[in-house]
């Protein structure tokens, strides 16, 4: 149904329309894309007054020479790559586990479980609770108290029960005749299946544990287990840099770079993985 | 007799599923330590907490919210919560709609697709990057948008330490993060819609505009209306966009429950008031999640809970 641009007799209405709408979406673009590029010129940039200009003036790549040789900086962007591996992991680990066996329909308690994990989809004990037992258990200030709790989501156990519910019944019964236990089936026939499911809830993992700030906040103290994010935060709050020996002289130089670095790897992910994000967001929505 | 036999096939049953249950373990092991542990703890809210002892005190954490010393700073974030909060659902659903309509319209395949990866784009940028790129943006000493200002004969401005901007702006960056990421469940639905509707309409001499009124909106309404009530169930959960773009200056008009929540909480370690304040957020909430999970239930007749 290929339209053609035409001002004929009727059709000038529509024409304009179409105009109006690709400029207004080329507009929109560009309020998008502006503060990013001018993120991504600065970062590049050593003149200490940016002005206007997109492109770097005096051209260098010292920021991140400094981000990935200075300790300060480059320390927590490996807490941030550790913490998301191992953080994605986990959570796939818990996520698969509690949804294979959601979806045994002849499972006695199966009714229980369920409600039992829904329920915290609605009601929590909050941030000062969460902090205490935390504490109680002397998980603050250690990587778990990251790692841990943000791994049980229900509703990507939700997503994922969804998700193995399509698989036909016929592959794990006849897995059974064969004599094969129920781990032997989730590992042999139901995960090698969910391929596309274990993307899609994997990079919802993945973001999350990249970009975990707040969880920092609050449970850990030790700059040593700081991640990028935190400290990008903090780079940015110091008003001067010139107390921070890391950064001294091309200080805004590195706050820029330090946005780049901390977006960069879904920047790069994100093109070939769109299609496991929005199916992760279409498969909640079919179900309801 | 009956149900010896019962007991026996259940037991059997029970043993034959047991790796299934030793399977669950670790997700019920994670949600009764995680959920459920600090459940109890809500307790704290009945509670004075003084560096080496509790001391029960009833209802005092609240009356002092509600009418005492911490009064004026809780009715302020309660009223900041609902206002930006809402505001920022109303836009949100209009600006997204708004785009997927116009998206919609976009005939170029390659255009469409185009701008819909730059409009998701930020949606995956942590708040910390979002807020940090806007920080140096509208930073005072030479940011983008003053320099801009300046060079059109302006006076250049700390945006997100005055009141009066910080409210927009708060807006307008939530809507740059996540107006794409909105528009992707009414696109969805407007794919849904049969085109023979549009043809029909097309013969009856339907205009294009005569068709996004009375075949298109109307299609819409159910997802718009479902995506509206089950956002406001979490209108009170807003945070960690607040939480990186307020300061000490703005407080006025930034300070949030949940942020309010923090500061007395965590930072000051009043553990007894932190949690009052969590428990009353939480209450507001378990209220609205009830009252939309039942208009749900009036328009779609399905609950979600």
């Amino acid at each position: 149904m290929k339209e053609k641009l035409s001002f004929k007799k009727g059709r000038a209405p529509r024409t304009l329309f179409r105009i109006f709408n690709a400029a207004f979406m080329a507009l929109v673009l560009i309020l998008m894309l502006v503060p990013l590029l001018k993120v991504v010129s600065d970062s590049f940039d050593r003149s200490t007054v940016y002005g206007l200009s997109l492109w770097p003036k005096h051209p260098s790549i010292e920021a991140y020479k400094s981000i990935f040789t200075n300790p300060n900086l480059f320390r927590p962007l490996i807490i941030s790559i550790i913490t998301t591996a191992s953080g994605t992991v986990i959570g796939l680990a818990i996520t698969t586990l509690g949804a294979y066996v959601l979806c045994q329909r002849s499972l006695i308690g199966r009714g229980f479980f369920a409600k039992f994990i829904f329920v915290t989809m609605i009601f929590n004990g909050g941030l000062v609770p969460t902090f205490l037992v935390l504490k109680g258990l002397h998980m603050t200030n250690t990587l778990w108290a990251i790692l841990l709790p943000a791994s049980v989501n229900v509703f990507n156990i939700v997503l994922m029960r969804n998700f193995f519910e399509q698989i036909p019944v016929s592959l794990f019964e006849s897995a059974e005749m064969e004599g094969a236990n129920p781990p032997q089936v989730f590992w042999r026939i139901v995960l090698p299946l969910s391929g596309a499911a274990l993307a899609s809830i994997g990079l919802f993992f993945a973001v999350e544990f990249w970009n975990m700030f707040f969880s920092y906040v609050i449970y850990i103290s030790d700059t040593k287990l700081y991640n990028f994010q935190i400290k990008l935060r903090e780079l940015i709050l110091s008003e001067q840099n010139i107390n921070d020996p890391a950064i001294m002289g091309f200080g805004n130089m590195v706050k820029n770079a330090g946005v780049v670095v901390a977006m960069l790897p879904f920047l790069f992910i994100y093109p070939f993985a769109q299609r496991y994000f929005i199916a992760g967001v279409t498969m909640g929505s079919v179900k309801e | 007799m009956g149900a010896k036999r019962d007991f026996a096939m259940t037991r059997r049953k029970l043993r034959n599923d047991r790796m299934y249950y030793l399977m669950f373990l670790p997700v019920l092991a994670f949600t009764l330590v995680f959920c459920y542990a600090p459940m109890v703890g809500v307790s704290l809210a009945f509670f004075k907490f003084t560096p080496f002892k509790r001391r029960f005190i009833g209802l005092d954490n609240f009356l002092d919210l509600f009418s005492g010393i911490k009064s004026t700073n809780f009715w302020r974030a309660f009223g900041n919560t609902l206002f930006l909060s809402v505001s920022n659902l109303i836009l949100a659903t209009i600006i997204s709609v708004a785009f997927a309509l116009l998206l919609n319209e976009l005939v170029s395949r390659r255009l469409k697709g185009g701008v819909q990866t730059i409009l998701y784009l930020p949606h995956f940028m942590s708040w910390v990057v979002v807020a940090s790129i806007f920080t140096i943006i509208l930073s005072p000493q030479n940011g983008f948008v003053n320099n801009l200002v300046v060079f059109f004969g302006g006076q250049p401005s700390y945006f997100l330490a005055e009141e009066k901007w910080w409210t927009p702006i708060y807006l307008f960056i939530c809507r740059w993060r996540d107006t794409g990421w909105g528009t992707i469940i009414y696109l969805a639905a407007l794919s849904g819609i049969s085109p023979e509707l549009y043809e029909a309409a097309e013969v009856d001499g339907a205009g294009k505009w005569r068709q996004a009124i009375s075949i298109t909106l109307p299609a819409l309404s159910v997802t718009i209306i479902t995506v509206f009530i089950l956002q406001l169930g979490k209108v009170m959960n807003i945070f960690e966009s607040v939480f990186v773009l307020q300061n000490p200056n703005v407080l006025n008009v930034s300070d949030v429950l949940t942020t309010f929540a923090y500061r007395i909480g965590i930072q000051q370690a009043d553990y007894g008031m932190g949690t009052a304040i969590d428990l009353f957020k939480s209450f507001i909430g378990l209220g609205l999640v009830l009252i939309t999970d039942a208009a749900n239930k009036k328009i779609r007749g399905s609950s979600f809970l």
